[in-house]
């Protein structure tokens, strides 16, 4: 009891040491992130989300309410308001993406009216400025089988539907446009001269009918109480002889009835009487619109010229002379078929202020001003992406100089030396010029693309579905540069990065493989990502078909890594031919969609050509009617850092890591279980079947994931009508086949590796899946699902895991009983916390540079970026890090030991004397 | 052509795999390939026969040895790093068009191991072949020098494809059932030990003690000796 009093005794020296030793500690804690999501503060620091809408189908300006807008209704069935001064949205409807979700007819005035589906038809009334529903009624038609040719259109405060019947008559039926009450019955006019290439210019409905030669232009107001057809001759208007039909309405028109006449004149329908206007169409492809403005109406024209450029020209609907305000000449605005998609004139101190909304080819919207100012540009391509490449950005050229003096090896002693002693005169030289510039006024330039020094700035290069090639900055969302190729097909195309930023003096060098959009065969673009400049084999078309393409494993000494192309009479092709003696162990397969047929093919040399020799062929339908639903393989040159995992009793079971295993999911029918879905594991070097399962009732979706030793991939299950997702792992077992750094054979052992499998159920419908990728692979894998309900949601391997449970004495695996069969979504694991995705398509993952980090981009209507750290960001400091507080503290404990180091020698020196 | 005859009886691991298979009936496989074939682009290698696919466990393979011409064929295709192709085809029951199949080995690989290779054919759960392939075992014996025809050894294996388990509810509602029931009784007794229980505070106090003690010895030493 006496010794323990001794111990207890206040002592404060003795604290003041172990205080010092606890400092440490608080160094030590005060560096753990413990922060798991993230802050509000924190909203949009690390993420961007960028909205679209579409191709725009209609548009009009909303001059009446006080906020200026623009509504528009698209092809991807979205009804949006757009600022007009910048561009942005300003409220936006997404509705359904099948034809019920169509948008038929978009009109403005107070309210925004629009029709969308197709027989029923929905008629919705929404609020202009914040785009709320204010009423809808419902529309359906009893004739089925016409209703695609239905024009709708709205006339003093009605809404009106015509339905032709080609050669027989035309029905048209008034509804109140608020309640939907029918003003009458439907009134059938006897209309014998009409047929499809008819035009709705409303309310005239007008056709050129008649034999060759005696065609007549015949006009009928279809809402009037009296019928009355207008009918003239063509030969009054065009040359007969070489008139090819041609009737379109005009682009952008709500003021008097008119159209064009085979791409040659206007003609407007005026007091029941054909007019003819003294303007012609300049270009057959000119795009034609008819405006108001304070001084009568105004015909416009837009087109674009190669040698020209783009040009607007103005004309007086009455006189015919030219309006020269509004002509516009922009040799630099390089917009293919130009559109005009609205327009709209104002007249507010005796200068005619006039706004165009035009659209390109390439879907992109221009706001122009009369003079041919852009007010803003959106570029609509984005909103439907099909494929991603992340690719890295170059150093800096110092850092490259620095890197090529280590890169030398050859040379004397002197060599080096005097190599040596010029890059740091170089680099001396550099800084004093970056002295003498920060004694400047500040760089107005934006910042080099250079690389930065946790590899978290990339570019990330977007095709889209109208073939229209993006480069983006990953940081801002802004992009570099834009590339359009309107002849591309981007059905199932394929980017690959050939050689990376990372060997100057050579470029970066990106090519994109598609289709050619008439002939169908091969197109191949390939570009500096970084700048978006043509190099190499710049834009090249194939005459023959593509089966399949690949990246050959090694690079050249332009470190370039060659194009394989496999076209459709099993020829070989390669870019760059002098690449051909580098083929060797090359094998490629090709999955047929509909018939389920794969088939692997050797690559050859034989050193003069190369050519591919059919190895294997299997038929995962069995013969029957089935189709390969996805195909998944593993990401080229994938790491894995570790080849086992310890299991609780310290034993260490190995995973099956063949590089050259594909996923096939097929899906056919089956007499006893309706739908069958068939999942098959196939190494596509020798053709050998690793795994495969059956899934009884169920149907396929094209989502999986495959890396390392573990495959996913979702289906739906008809029985139970909810999406499941089955996983697989493979492992070779306790001991390990080869040795450890020996190379994998496919051709060699015929072991096979045990598998593990489990479902779970996802109470989500899910549009896309992909894992995170990061370095070095040291971090957990992640993955991560879009789900149409516009959440993007993190789920850790872990709780996908088929290996469940600790492995008991015997080695068997002990079943997991306690984990629940649903796979739970925590409101935490949502990456876009409230900023949900409208209609998601694909989610691709990129490593930085940074091993904790992943980067993020989930594409579809919206574009959604952010970074990912699975294992939480060990490697770096979060984001709040007070520097000051730990400086500080830092300071006063080496002080506080100092003094105290210096009061315990006083004391001592003290008792010393008593 | 003189047929050697080879019965290789093979045993499958597993017996209740072959209860998934909804459907019964006799299956054939008809192997050839592209050596010693003259004119023909592939000719016969062999046979393979099975009189039940649910059974599975016992087939007939019937090939032909290889003659002298065949092996030199074989060595000139080795001598290039070449594949040795064998096309298959399938035919059952209900399949009497046959099913078409190609696999490939590498030809040294195939004389190195005397011969020797193993066959596996995937069978789905409606009876229908989607794979036969063909690798190449690691076999102890190399070709006899000197013979006029070689034995192929071959394994022949039928692999079902599986049918992939289901969420696991019924053992996951039960155990919530277990629980329940369990609270319902009465909380359950923590009948650990105290320093199982409160180790937590006991550790901290623990060390701290001996470190203030540790640290300063002498004044407590000084104290005690006055």
């Amino acid at each position: 009891m006496g010794l323990l009093s001794i111990h207890f005794k206040p002592n404060f020296l003795g604290l003041l040491k172990c205080l010092n030793k606890l400092n440490w500690f608080i160094v030590f804690f005060s560096l753990i992130n413990l922060s798991v999501c993230i802050y509000e503060d924190q909203i949009g620091k690390f993420d961007w989300r960028q909205t679209y809408v579409g191709r725009i189908k209609f548009s009009q300006f909303d001059t009446v309410s006080t906020a200026k807008k623009i509504i528009v209704a698209t092809e991807e069935n979205v009804l949006a308001a757009l600022n007009l001064k910048t561009g942005q949205v300003v409220w936006r409807h997404v509705f359904e993406s099948t034809s019920t979700g169509n948008i038929q007819l978009l009109h403005v005035t107070e309210k925004v009216v629009t029709v969308t589906g197709s027989n029923p038809y929905l008629v919705r009334g929404w609020d202009s400025s914040t785009g709320v529903l204010l009423w809808e009624w419902s529309l359906t038609l009893q004739n089925e089988e016409q209703s695609e040719f239905s024009e709708f259109w709205v006339q003093n405060n009605m809404l009106v539907h015509m339905l032709p019947v080609f050669g027989s008559h035309v029905e048209v039926s008034m509804y109140n446009l608020l309640s939907g009450q029918n003003r009458g019955a439907t009134s059938k006019l006897p209309a014998t001269w009409t047929n499809d290439g008819c035009v709705l210019s409303a309310p005239y409905y007008t056709c050129i009918s008649g034999g060759v030669g005696t065609q007549q232009l015949l006009s009928l107001d279809v809402t009037s109480n009296a019928v009355q057809l207008l009918s003239r001759p063509i030969s009054e208007y065009v040359t007969v002889n070489t008139y090819d039909g041609g009737l379109r309405p005009l682009d952008t028109n709500n003021v008097i009835p008119a159209f064009t006449l085979d791409d040659k004149k206007i003609v407007l329908i005026r007091n029941n009487q054909f007019e003819i206007l003294k303007t012609e169409v300049v270009d057959p492809s000119a795009s034609v619109a008819l405006v108001d403005t304070m001084h009568g109406q105004v015909i416009l024209q837009a087109w674009f010229d190669e040698n020209e450029g783009f040009t607007v020209k103005a004309h007086n609907a009455a006189t015919g002379a030219e309006v020269p305000e509004l002509r516009v000449l922009e040799p630099e605005l390089k917009l293919a078929e130009p559109e005009l998609a609205a327009a709209t004139c104002s007249r507010p101190r005796d200068q005619l202020a006039c706004r165009l909304l035009l659209t390109g080819a390439d879907d992109s919207v221009h706001l122009m001003q009369q003079g041919g100012r852009v007010i803003w540009s959106r570029e609509e391509a984005l909103a439907n992406v099909v494929a991603v490449e992340f690719v890295e950005l170059p150093v800096s050229d110092l850092d490259a100089a620095i890197e090529s003096e280590f890169d030398q090896k050859e040379g004397s002693i002197w060599a080096a030396f005097t190599r040596r002693l010029q890059t740091q005169f170089q680099q001396l030289q550099t800084l004093i010029q970056s002295l003498q510039k920060g004694e400047g006024e500040e760089d107005e330039a934006p910042p080099a693309l250079v690389r930065d020094y946790f590899g978290l700035h990339k570019i990330i290069v977007l095709v889209t579905d109208v073939g229209k090639i993006f480069g983006m900055d990953n940081l801002s969302g802004a992009l570099l540069w834009q590339y359009y190729e309107p002849s591309l097909d981007t059905e199932n195309v394929l980017v690959y990065t050939r050689r990376t930023a990372r060997y100057p003096p050579y470029d970066a060098y990106v090519t994109i493989v598609g289709k050619h959009e008439e002939s169908g065969n091969g197109l191949i673009i390939s570009l500096n990502p970084i700048t978006g400049a043509l190099i190499g084999e710049k834009l090249m078309h194939l005459d023959v078909q593509l089966l399949q393409c690949a990246l050959l494993h090694r690079p050249d000494n332009e470190k370039l890594y060659a194009l394989i192309l496999l076209d459709k009479d099993e020829n070989v092709q390669i870019l760059p031919g002098s690449a051909a003696p580098l083929v060797e162990n090359m094998y490629m397969y090709v999955a047929e969609k509909n018939t389920a047929r794969v088939q692997g093919y050797a690559l050859v040399y034989d050193g003069r050509s190369l050519w591919a020799r059919r190895t294997w062929q299997v038929q995962l339908g069995g013969g029957g009617a089935a189709r390969v639903v996805l195909a998944a393989r593993k990401a080229a040159a994938e790491r894995v850092h570790s080849p086992g995992r310890v299991l609780p009793d310290r034993s260490v079971l190995y995973k099956y890591l063949n590089p050259n295993l594909v996923l096939f999911v097929t899906e056919g029918p089956d007499p006893l279980h309706k739908d069958v879905v068939v999942a098959t594991c196939v190494d596509a070097v020798s053709g050998a079947v690793v795994a495969a399962q059956t899934h009884r009732r169920a149907r396929a979706l094209p989502l999986a994931i495959h890396t390392e030793h573990y495959l996913a991939y979702l289906y739906y299950n008809d029985k139970h009508r909810r999406t499941e997702i089955a996983t697989l792992e493979l492992y070779e077992g306790q001991s390990r086949w080869l040795g450890a750094g020996a190379a994998f054979s496919s051709l060699a052992g015929r072991r096979a590796p045990s598998v593990e499998r489990q479902a779970y159920i996802l109470a989500a419908a899910p549009a896309a899946a992909a894992t995170t990728r990061t370095e070095k692979a040291l971090t957990d894998k992640h993955v991560i699902l879009a789900l149409s309900s516009g959440a993007l949601v993190e789920i850790p391997w872990g709780y996908l895991e088929a290996r469940r449970g600790g492995l008991a004495e015997d080695g068997s695996v002990i079943p997991a009983q306690a984990s629940p069969p649903e796979l739970l979504l925590g409101g935490d694991a949502r990456l876009n916390y409230n900023r949900s995705l409208a209609r998601p398509a694909r989610v691709h993952a990129a490593p930085a540079g940074l091993e904790s980090t992943s980067l993020v981009l989930a594409t579809g209507l919206d574009l959604f970026y952010t970074r990912v750290a699975p294992s939480k960001t060990f490697d770096l400091l979060k984001d709040d890090f007070d520097y000051y507080l730990i400086t500080i503290v830092l300071a006063a404990l080496i002080l506080a030991t100092y003094s105290t180091k210096y009061f315990a020698s006083r004391k001592i020196l003290k008792m010393a004397w008593k | 052509m003189r047929l050697h005859m080879i019965a290789v009886l093979t045993l499958l691991g597993v017996v209740n795999y072959a209860a998934g298979i909804d459907y019964d009936g006799w299956l054939n496989i008809k192997i050839e390939h592209s050596l010693n074939c003259g004119h023909e682009r592939y000719c016969s290698r062999g046979n393979i026969s099975l009189k039940s696919i649910r059974a599975g466990s016992t087939s007939v393979i019937e090939q032909i040895p290889f003659t002298k011409q065949h092996i030199e064929e074989l060595k000139s295709i080795a001598e290039v790093n070449g594949f040795y192709t064998m096309r298959t085809v399938v035919t059952s029951a209900d399949n009497s068009k046959g099913t078409e199949f190609f696999s490939s080995v590498k030809a040294d690989a195939f004389l190195e191991n005397g011969l020797s290779d193993v066959i596996n054919a995937w069978v789905l759960p409606n009876g229908a072949v989607i794979a036969v392939s063909f690798q190449v075992t690691n076999s102890s014996q190399p070709l006899l020098k000197g013979a006029s025809s070689h034995k192929i050894n071959s394994n022949f294996f039928l692999r079902y494809v599986e049918q992939a388990p289901v969420p696991d509810t019924a053992s996951y509602i039960q155990k919530l059932e277990r629980e329940r029931e369990a609270r319902e009784k009465g909380d359950v007794k923590d009948n650990r030990s105290f320093l199982a229980k409160y180790w937590m505070y006991i550790v901290p106090i623990a060390i701290f003690v001996m470190i203030s003690g540790a640290t300063n010895p002498e004044p407590a030493g000084a104290q005690g000796g006055r």
